[in-house]
């Protein structure tokens, strides 16, 4: 009880211990859902993730994100989403340029940091990327990243999911 | 200084009080940081492959008479081809939760037959959304908490942690390169 006196020579008294009780259950909830994640990451705003039951937690940061207007390299925009596909003039042979041509420069970094250290059959380890996509796209704009990232050598996908439960 | 000795006043229990305040600033502190540092939306990942092409030689062990799954999604339905499986053929689902679980209970008994067969082949319709793509992956890939474990008999450690966790650990892609 905290308590102060006026100049009347009243005592007044707050009552602290319903904010106590109040921060004690507040703590109690935090470190009950605190997370323990690897990677501590804020989905984009403009990203709805579909939920998933997967228990495997995100390892890295996305380096591509597909929000429901546009394609992110890296946090570059490197092309639009129209109607749930890139403009005709982005395209080739079915994969997005723009995106393939940010990817290459992506594998080449990757390659040249990693080509002393990394065996060949840890290839696939090194040439994965983690994608961060709406859950309103359809597969055939994810099959025209994947195939854009497939000509830039990369062959493993993490696709981000909401966890369900947690 | 007068030399008299001072009384010592005897302390009632109306005299004790507890100095709350530092109690209420750790607590403020905790309770800023842990809900600057809280992250309340929790995010996994589905790990998949797509195909490529390599100059490898084949790998030994499959042969045309092992273990082959293929999985074909529209927005109409789920089909499951097991070929030299041990099981029916082909077998069609809905395309929604309650199919997608009867998919997941046909695959455990694919698995339970085949255990050296972890691979999956995911074909996609354009037309069907991320959303029932996740559903479908989460039926192929996650073991459920009443399946058994599926490790092949000559895994490796890394291969035995992921088959814990997996019913089928590795999904590819297929349909990326159809155009």
């Amino acid at each position: 009880m905290a308590s102060v006196n006026t100049d009347s020579g009243d005592s007044l008294e707050l009552n602290l211990m319903p904010m106590l009780d109040i921060f004690s259950i507040l703590i109690t909830f935090l470190l009950m859902s605190y997370s323990t994640d690897p990677v501590s990451y804020d989905v984009n705003a403009g990203v709805t993730l579909p939920e998933s039951m997967t228990t495997v937690t995100l390892d890295e940061l996305p380096s591509i994100k597909v929000t429901k207007s546009e394609i992110l390299v890296n946090d570059k925009k490197v092309a639009t989403v129209i109607g749930g596909d890139v403009p005709e003039k982005d395209r080739a042979q079915g994969a997005i340029m723009p995106v393939f041509k940010e990817l290459e420069k992506l594998a080449e970094a990757n390659k040249r940091a990693l080509r002393a250290r990394v065996a060949e059959r840890d290839k696939s380890k090194i040439f994965a990327l983690t994608m961060e996509m709406d859950r309103s796209h359809t597969f055939k704009l994810m099959k025209r990243i994947m195939l854009s990232a497939q000509q830039a050598e990369f062959i493993t996908f993490k696709l981000m999911v909401a966890r369900e439960g947690e | 200084m007068a030399g008299g000795k001072k009384k010592k006043k005897k302390l009632g229990y109306r005299d004790i009080s507890l100095n709350i305040m530092p109690f209420i600033d750790v607590f403020s502190l905790l309770n800023t940081f842990l809900l600057m540092s809280a992250v309340f939306l929790s995010v996994g990942i589905i790990e998949v492959q797509i195909p490529f092409l390599t100059s490898a030689p084949p790998d030994k062990k499959q042969d045309d008479k092992s273990c082959s799954v293929k999985i074909d999604m529209s927005k109409e339905t789920f089909e499951v081809t097991a070929d030299n499986c041990g099981v029916e053929t082909s077998k069609k689902f809905r395309p929604d939760k309650a199919g997608a679980d009867e998919m997941h209970a046909h695959l455990v008994n694919i698995r339970k037959q085949n255990l050296d067969t972890d691979k999956v082949q995911f074909f996609t319709e354009d037309d069907v959304i991320w959303k029932d793509v996740a559903m479908a992956l989460d039926a192929i890939k996650l073991r459920g908490p009443k399946d058994p474990v599926f490790v092949k008999k000559d895994a490796t450690d890394a291969e035995r942690a992921v088959g814990s966790d997996a019913l089928f650990p590795k999904v590819v892609m297929a349909s990326v390169i159809l155009k």
